[in-house]
């Protein structure tokens, strides 16, 4: 199957060093259970509907050949009856409803990306793959890395960590900068029970890697109330962290940008996601916590 | 390498507290009413009615009239700034030119005193005297009506007159150009004056006609210069007097060593710093006897100054903070007189200062590093000051200026807000070389008023000659040849009922005739009054302080410049190639509407086509996306009107140059506009200058890709690009708005200006005004303070697209404020 990307963003400061393009792959072989790109899960097309975009004109009803449209209920598609076919969309005026997934032609994909080639030169920056976990399209990907390397493009990786480690290793590893690669959960069950996956895989990628990628690695994980972010997960990952001679990690606040983006897809959240932020105080405390067992 | 000997180039030791004479004189400035001054006008009007030799030629009669200004010119020391010198008789004031638009305010002296937008005080006895001696005797003498009898009112004037079309700003000015201090601070007005006489002596012996010409202009300039130095003398001793009136020794001496310096300057040589600062002074009020006061620039100060500067310094005779008290001195005087303007143009050009540009950095003639110590005290001081004017602009040679001058530039913006503008060094003079400006030339170029590019004191180039309108021709071509607000007139050529056209090239077709027959219109015009400047307003000051004139023995307005062009500028760009896009998604490609169905819908605003409506807003490609259409069209439009306007040469032998800014025009002018393809709605603004529509293009990186694309040869006017961020927070948002510019400027982009502020700011300060009293704003290539806009600009401003420096995408506009935005209301 196609690889398809449900975002590419620009001028991004957050996903590396300097100015930066993330492209957002679809499709993941987890399924956390916060995560902040739930559209990014299924490896095909998603219909959003965002309600305070709606002008209520009904053109997507007369779209629709499945009559899956229902202009009252606050849900707009009947989920059951949609087929995906992407005519609501279309018609939409006010782009309330949106196909969320597109394939790009791998040329198509490198000359978008080089159009902010000065952005990146002026600032040390240049270009993130993400999504969802883009090792799920390593021709595709090693195909785009090649191409940006061929222009001295600095290129960084965000993985979930569940991967095929030999081709990883032979194919994607020589052409990146920067690999972010979470560490979610240590515990086995948690794990399973929060993303969908067991997490040995992960971890022995991560300790292979440690030993070969060097500076390149940094993990990343994320802060997420509750169920992340207790002293029992966190001390875990410190010890695997210092095991593989880590001194330090990224630590992603958590935010509940991805509950609306579930009900756009017209999913519902489970109650056991914060609704809100990670408190700053808490943030803090869990910063010279992790500080704390990783500067020994 | 530069010359940047400052330990510390931000200057942070010296601040408002640490230099008292600034603050008190800023104070005042920005507490100051207008008032309307008539000396000029009066004096001006006296002499050619009263005195002048009819027999003599114009050019003669002119320079002696300005000469009798001049020396009668009330010498005046309002207040402590260390400058001697007023460019009118009123602390804050507004000069009337009775021959080019003064009169305009005719049927107002009895109200403009009291009006609630920017008053301007008149007194009953002045008004007597504008009303009874100055304005009847330019009823039928001013520019506008010679023209008009001696073409027998024209077609192309009448079109003017309706306003909505372009404007034809001969009317108002004889200004917009950078004049060359440099010979006149080196060795005088006195040299200048003797140069003439012995030019004059030369062109004697000869009787052809040519030379006799030539032998009026180097007396014109005669005349003229005398006038600047017998005002100097009259302020000479007027300080005098006043030295020996005060008993306070600090005072006496204030006023003695004025007294000195105006004996000195500029009739001779400048030997100091000070002097050299209070000679250009003079002389940029002096051309103000002759020129209107509009968008005279005084050009690279940090240049033109340095060579002083540096010698005092040197000599242990001037130190940084003595330096930086008289730039902020001479940028408070840059303050000192504001336009006259009649009620009926505050809603186009409210808020105006009189835009004295000052351009600092960039490269010198041999193409290396310029930024010196004075690049820096000129940013501190406008860091401090914070004042309208003058219009500051910052030139940056990515190869050869260093970083850290770019990000102290990125700091004032930070800091002020708002000021400086961005130029791109190695476009601008690339753009400037494609229009036959020597290389060397081109590398001393300065920003004349907004934004316009001039080969400084070389190249006369009547920036502002023409402000049209493309949306104009944008409606004449969908109304075969009439619009909305003109009615049933047939106004333009029939090109055709655009309900019949079958493809997107027939209504581009009929576009593009439109808008060249407009130009035809604008550029035909433009030429009889450009004649009429010839008849009745040479330039005989002005001509003494240029390259050119006083070689070729010609007046500038008969092209005795090095080099000539004329400027025209576009209003409503950005609306104009999304209504373009509009009609070639949704009526060619998409088949959303026809032709006929979306003119139904223009024409009732959209009411009862909502869904088209919102199709039209979010669905067909905008200006600053990536958008192929979008990028088309802009592409096509700029390129049109390059050819077109370069196609026509001007009445000195200049070649037209279209430019992108709109002062506040694209307001005043979308207020005149019916509902457009691209989802603006009828009587609503426009984007400003080359803008992007607002809120049409949310991704940072593709607005400035897409504006730094624009092939900058095309836009030898200079452009105005605003763009706004709400925040600049800390050090890294610093950096990121820095690199922001520099990749801009990377990929092509010629200028670019910032507003530093939020929406939720600029709400609060349209709903209280008197918690933001000095809130200074980027309009479209001049600043004003926010308070003394109108409303309609004041919501452009508000709803231009803010931008994160951490996102790099475009601000949630706020849900309250919807109604402002140009698409919704």
């Amino acid at each position: 199957m196609q690889p398809l990307i449900f975002d590419i963003r620009r001028f991004a400061l957050d996903d590396g060093p300097g100015i930066r393009t993330t492209v957002f792959f679809k499709g993941c072989p987890l399924a956390c259970l916060w995560c902040h790109n739930p559209e990014a899960i299924r490896p095909e097309t998603d219909l959003f509907f965002q309600r305070d975009r709606c002008v209520g004109c009904g053109e997507c009803a007369k779209a629709c050949p499945d009559a899956a449209i229902c202009l009252d209920g606050p849900a707009r598609v009947n989920r059951q009856r949609c087929t995906l076919c992407g005519a609501c969309a279309d018609a939409c005026p006010a782009t309330a409803l949106k196909m969320v997934g597109r394939y790009y032609p791998p040329a198509e994909l490198v000359r978008l990306l080089l159009r902010d080639l000065p952005f990146f030169s002026v600032s040390g920056g240049g270009v993130t793959f993400s999504g969802g976990e883009p090792t799920l399209h390593s021709d595709y990907l090693q195909e785009i890395l090649a191409a940006l390397r061929s222009h001295g493009i600095h290129t960084a990786l965000q993985t979930c960590g569940h991967f095929d480690l030999e081709p990883f290793r032979s194919r994607l590893l020589p052409l990146l900068d920067l690999i972010f690669f979470d560490l979610k959960l240590a515990d086995p069950g948690r794990h399973r029970r929060f993303t969908g996956q067991d997490n040995t895989r992960i971890r022995d990628n991560f300790r292979r890697l440690a030993a070969e990628a060097g500076s390149r690695l940094v993990p990343r994980v994320p802060l997420v109330p509750e169920i992340t972010a207790t002293e029992e997960n966190l001390q875990q990952i410190a010890a695997l962290l210092n095991e593989s001679g880590f001194d330090s990690c990224d630590l992603l606040p958590y935010h509940p940008g991805g509950l609306s983006k579930r009900q756009a897809m017209g999913e519902i959240p489970s109650p056991l996601v914060p609704d809100a932020m990670i408190g700053q105080g808490e943030e803090r405390q869990w910063r010279h916590f992790m500080q704390q067992r990783l500067a020994c | 390498m530069g010359n940047v000997t400052l330990p510390d180039i931000r200057l942070s030791d010296f601040t408002l507290q640490t230099l008292p004479r600034l603050a008190a004189l800023r104070t005042r400035n920005l507490q100051a009413g207008a008032e309307v001054c008539i000396e000029r006008a009066r004096l001006i009007t006296r002499y050619l009615r009263d005195l002048a030799d009819a027999d003599e030629p114009m050019e003669l009669r002119y320079a002696r009239a300005v000469g009798y200004y001049l020396a009668n010119k009330t010498p005046l020391f309002p207040d402590d700034n260390l400058l001697a010198g007023t460019t009118t008789a009123k602390y804050f004031g507004a000069p009337v030119y009775p021959e080019l638009t003064g009169l305009t305010i005719w049927p107002e002296l009895d109200t403009m005193s009291s009006r609630e937008k920017n008053p301007q005080r008149l007194s009953r006895q002045d008004a007597d005297i504008l009303n009874f001696e100055v304005f009847p005797y330019w009823l039928d003498r001013n520019i506008l009506e010679t023209t008009r009898a001696r073409h027998g009112n024209p077609a192309c004037m009448k079109l003017f007159e309706r306003i909505v079309f372009f404007l034809a700003s001969k009317a108002g000015t004889i200004s917009h150009t950078v004049p060359c201090y440099r010979l006149a601070l080196e060795q005088g007005t006195e040299a200048i004056i003797a140069e003439a006489r012995r030019q004059e002596a030369l062109c004697a012996t000869a009787t052809d006609e040519e030379s006799r010409q030539k032998q009026t202009f180097y007396q014109a300039v005669q005349l003229a210069l005398a006038g600047v130095n017998h005002y100097a003398a009259n302020l000479s001793q007027e300080a005098t007097r006043l030295a020996n009136e005060t008993a306070d020794p600090g005072r006496r001496r204030f006023f003695e060593e004025l007294a000195a310096i105006s004996a000195q300057v500029p009739a001779r040589p400048a030997r100091t710093f000070r002097e050299a600062v209070n000679a250009l002074w003079l002389l940029q009020v002096a051309i103000h006897a002759e020129s209107i006061n509009m968008a005279i620039s005084p050009g690279r100060l940090d240049q033109l100054l340095y060579p002083y500067y540096r010698r005092d310094i040197d000599r242990g005779t001037l130190t940084v903070e003595e330096a930086l008290d008289l730039l902020g001195c001479l940028w408070l005087k840059l303050n000192d007189n504001t336009n006259l303007v009649p009620e009926t143009a505050e809603e186009l050009f409210g808020g105006a200062g009189t835009v004295p540009a000052v351009t600092l950095g960039g490269i010198d003639a041999d193409g290396e590093d310029a930024v010196n110590d004075l690049t820096y005290l000129m940013l501190r001081v406008t860091e401090l000051l914070k004042t309208r004017d003058p219009s500051l602009n910052a030139r940056y040679h990515y190869d050869k200026n260093s970083e850290t001058y770019r990000q102290r530039v990125a700091e004032v913006i930070a800091t002020t807000k708002a000021v400086p503008a961005f130029y791109n060094d190695l476009v601008a003079i690339r753009t400037l070389e494609n229009q036959g400006i020597a290389t060397e030339d081109a590398r001393d170029y300065a920003i004349i008023g907004c934004v316009e590019l001039a080969a400084a004191g070389r190249s006369y180039d009547a920036s502002s000659s023409i402000m049209l309108n493309l949306v104009s021709a944008l409606e004449l071509a969908l109304y075969n040849g009439k619009r909305p607000v003109t009615g049933d007139e047939q106004i333009g050529p029939r090109t055709g009922d655009a309900t019949a056209f079958r493809s997107f090239e027939e209504f581009w077709h009929a576009f593009t005739s439109q808008l060249g027959w407009l130009i035809g219109q604008a550029v035909e015009l433009n030429e009889m009054m450009g004649k009429s400047h010839q008849e009745r307003l040479p330039t005989p000051l002005l001509s003494a302080l240029f390259e050119g004139p006083m070689e070729k023995g010609r007046d500038l307005i008969f092209g005795g410049a090095r080099y000539n062009s004329s400027g025209a500028t576009h209003i409503g760009f950005a609306d104009t190639v999304d209504s373009l896009n509009a009609i070639e998604q949704g009526v060619f490609l998409d088949r959303k509407c026809t032709m006929a169905q979306l003119m139904q819908t223009l024409q009732h605003d959209f009411a009862g086509a909502e869904a088209l409506h919102a199709y039209l807003v979010n669905r067909t490609p905008k200006y600053g996306t990536d958008a192929p259409i979008a990028r088309k069209n802009a592409r096509n439009l700029t390129a049109f009107l390059f050819d077109t306007y370069q196609a026509h040469v001007n009445y000195r032998g200049g070649r037209y140059r279209p430019a992108y800014w709109t002062m506040t025009n694209h307001a005043g002018q979308g207020r005149l506009s019916g509902a457009l393809p691209n989802g603006r709605k009828a009587n609503r603004v426009f984007a400003s200058g080359i803008t992007p529509v607002s809120q049409a293009a949310t991704d940072l990186a593709a607005c400035l890709n897409a504006v730094a694309e624009l092939d900058a040869l095309h836009l030898p006017g200079g452009v105005a690009f605003n763009l706004k961020y709400n925040a600049i927070a800390n050090a890294e948002d610093l950096r990121t708005f820095g690199q922001a510019i520099e990749a801009y400027f990377r990929q092509g982009g010629l200028h670019i200006q910032c507003n530093i502020m939020s929406y939720e700011t600029l709400l609060d300060a349209k709903a209280h005004p008197e918690k933001y009293p000095d809130l200074l704003v980027r309009v479209s290539g001049y600043s004003a303070y926010f308070k003394s806009l109108n409303e309609a600009m004041k919501e452009e401003i508000i709803t231009r697209t803010a931008y994160s420096l951490t996102t790099g995408q475009s601000e949630p506009f706020p849900a309250a404020a919807q109604n402002m935005l140009p698409f919704r209301g």
